[in-house]
């Protein structure tokens, strides 16, 4: 038995993501591979039709499809979960009551990120599944999620209670010392209000995460190395842009993408194609609109191919494509009949399934 | 589910002298942040395009490489800049606040940036000051913002509110009520929400606006429905005797799309339409294009 197998689907927002992991989670348990998959998505006709639309963090059974499962993630109250998992219990509660808690809370979506992350380790140490697979939350982009473990080792490290203090971990008593410092004084003068003590309180408070954390984000960041990542794109300037980041700005090593996947695009046969010639039983009017709409269905087509030129070149990793379906999946039957037609896809992700 | 949109007859649009545009990503926030930009600038006004959390998009789509902290001229006539959070924190002392020059501006500096990073408001109120700044000087007749997400933006927008009510005192609290009630003041600003008729932009939108409706931190002055379809005046019955291939399932998909993006903007009654652009087009043209459907005087 060798474990369980991580997919991760990432990219950015609108592309896709939560549709593409469905359907990777519904062609694995049907190839008899006990699977998980884990959503964030805030789209409720998907996970309505994966029978998770009122879940939390606890896996159901997906009532259709033997062998699949389904959680999604409630990730509102992620800080909440990490406070309470890694603080002393006084000091926890006194986190959360702290108005500075809260400002850091809303800015940094890293939490939300690294809340899943926590999550997605219980889920692969509990050993239940064979293979989960993971929807990254839509706040955390593409690579965010993978960074996420670092810096939050960086924020409750005390990296900033650092650049008060000057000294690495100081002890309580210290604090009032260095709130006295002329300079820190003047801040408070100009800012009409104690604020420096205060702050420097809240993160001594805060570095008392740290030693659990180290920890389990260690674990979380060798599950996200040992995953397989999908990067879901489109050629929008936005999703293209998320894809390239993955290339760009993740250090070396730290995820190595598996696929990208092209999602809903358009007949590679209208790329540069010619209008046929006019049907003798269709008006003219009528027909120069349906050449000249088939003439822009293929410049969007050929903008596809370009884009998806640009990055296998660039980056040399398998490309897969969806097509554009009709009508949106959001039933089981659908979700098997986009995988049918996906070209590139579960061959390289799940090589090991039984033909069907 | 129908939003009825507010009256946005007055004032116009392109009178007021900062326009901050938000709306959910991937919905070309950048591109129509841009075309705006362009558009007054090619009506005569001196334009500064500003990128709040990035210039990455904005840049792009004035055709610039890279956007920094001081303003750069780009072909189009538009000036364009980014906010560096410790040049404007930096800027905000000497100029808004008047620290005095002694100061052990090391220290100090040190001392801010933890504030910045943690205080509640402070590093909203920095990003927000600047462009506030920049909008009330002679220089400008137009400062347009790309801004984040409207989720994101909220934490800006209230900011100064929420420094008021943490600061009893002093000059940061006075520059905070400054800073309201320009945001607040529909002769000087105006938000601009893009988004697109799919789904879930449309149900953000509206919940946006009720958002807004409720905590009025700013005018609405214009939503827009970017990407939007042209009609494919066809028969359907026409189309299903198409027998090439091709030609009919090109028109299916439009007259599908098209169908399903009407059902989406019939829920934003009153918004600006934007057309969809098919085809190579770079950043630059996609924004150049857009902005020939402004009218400044209008």
């Amino acid at each position: 038995m060798s474990g369980t197998d991580v997919i991760l689907v990432t990219g950015a927002g609108g592309v896709g993501k939560t549709t593409i992991a469905a359907a990777l989670a519904v062609a694995a348990a049907a190839g008899g591979v006990r699977t998980l998959v884990v959503t964030v998505d805030p789209a409720r006709r998907l996970a309505d039709a994966l029978g998770v639309g009122e879940l939390g963090n606890q896996p159901l059974q997906v009532a259709d499809v033997p062998g699949l499962w389904g959680a999604m993630l409630d990730v509102a109250a992620s800080w909440e979960a990490i406070v309470h998992r890694h603080a002393d219990p006084d000091i926890g509660d006194r986190l959360l009551d702290n108005p500075y808690f809260r400002a850091i809370a809303d800015r940094f979506p890293a939490a939300q990120a690294y809340a899943a992350g926590e999550q997605m380790a219980e889920y692969v140490e509990s050993h239940a599944w064979d293979l989960v697979i993971v929807d990254t939350p839509p706040a955390a982009g593409g690579i965010d999620f993978i960074l996420a473990p670092g810096q939050m080792r960086e924020l409750v490290g005390g990296r900033l209670l650092r650049w008060i203090t000057g000294a690495r971990l100081p002890a309580r008593r210290t604090l009032f010392n260095v709130a006295a410092r002329p300079a820190l004084r003047l801040a408070d003068n100009v800012l009409g209000g104690p604020l420096l003590a205060e702050i420097a309180e809240f993160l001594l408070d805060l570095r008392n995460l740290y030693d659990g954390m180290l920890v389990r984000s260690r674990s979380v960041e060798r599950h996200l190395k040992a995953a397989q990542t999908v990067i879901v794109t489109n050629a929008s300037p936005t999703p293209m842009s998320e894809t390239r980041r993955f290339f760009t700005e993740l250090p070396n090593g730290a995820v190595t993408p598996s696929v990208i996947v092209f999602n809903r695009e358009l007949p590679h046969a209208w790329e540069g194609i010619a209008p046929p010639p006019r049907q003798p039983d269709i008006g003219a009017a009528d027909w120069d609109a349906l050449t000249h709409n088939l003439e822009r269905w293929s410049a969007e087509a050929e903008h596809t191919a370009a884009a998806r030129e640009s990055l296998a070149a660039r980056y040399g990793i398998p490309l897969a494509s969806v097509p554009w379906m009709l009508d949106p999946p959001t039933d089981i039957p659908s979700l098997v009949e986009l995988v049918r037609s996906a070209e590139g896809l579960t061959d390289v992700l799940l090589p090991n399934l039984p033909a069907t | 589910m129908g939003a009825r949109l507010p009256q946005l007859a007055f004032p116009a649009v392109f009178e007021r002298r900062l326009l901050i545009v938000s709306g959910k990503g991937g919905v070309g926030k950048s591109a129509v942040a841009a075309s705006v930009a362009l558009a007054a600038a090619q009506a005569g006004k001196r334009v500064l395009a500003m990128g709040m959390v990035d210039g990455l998009g904005l840049g792009l789509h004035l055709g610039v490489e890279e956007l920094h902290h001081d303003p750069i001229r780009t072909t189009a006539g538009v000036m364009a800049a980014t906010i560096d959070r410790p040049r404007a924190l930096d800027e905000y002392l000497k100029l808004q606040l008047r620290v005095p020059k002694a100061a052990p501006t090391k220290q100090l500096t040190k001392a801010l940036a933890v504030l910045v990073e943690t205080a509640p408001a402070i590093r909203e109120v920095v990003s927000m000051g600047k462009p506030i700044y920049e909008a009330g000087l002679p220089d400008w007749d137009l400062v347009v913002i790309d801004a984040p997400p409207l989720g994101q933006l909220i934490s800006y927008l209230r900011a100064p509110v929420t420094l008021e009510g943490l600061l009893p005192r002093g000059i940061v609290q006075r520059q905070a009520t400054f800073m309201r009630r320009f945001l607040a003041s529909p002769m000087r600003s105006g938000l601009v929400l893009v988004t697109i008729p799919e789904e879930l932009p449309i149900v953000e939108t509206i919940q946006s606006l009720d958002q807004l409706a409720n905590e009025p931190l700013i005018d609405l002055a214009l939503v827009v429905a970017n990407r939007v379809l042209p009609e494919l005046d066809v028969d359907p019955n026409v189309i299903g005797s198409v027998e090439n291939d091709d030609l009919r399932l090109a028109a299916m998909r439009h007259q599908t799309l098209f169908a399903h993006q009407q059902y989406w903007l019939d829920a934003l009654d009153g918004a600006k339409v934007l057309p969809n652009l098919f085809g190579l087009l770079t950043p630059g043209e996609v924004s150049a294009r857009l902005s020939s459907v402004w009218n400044v005087s209008e």
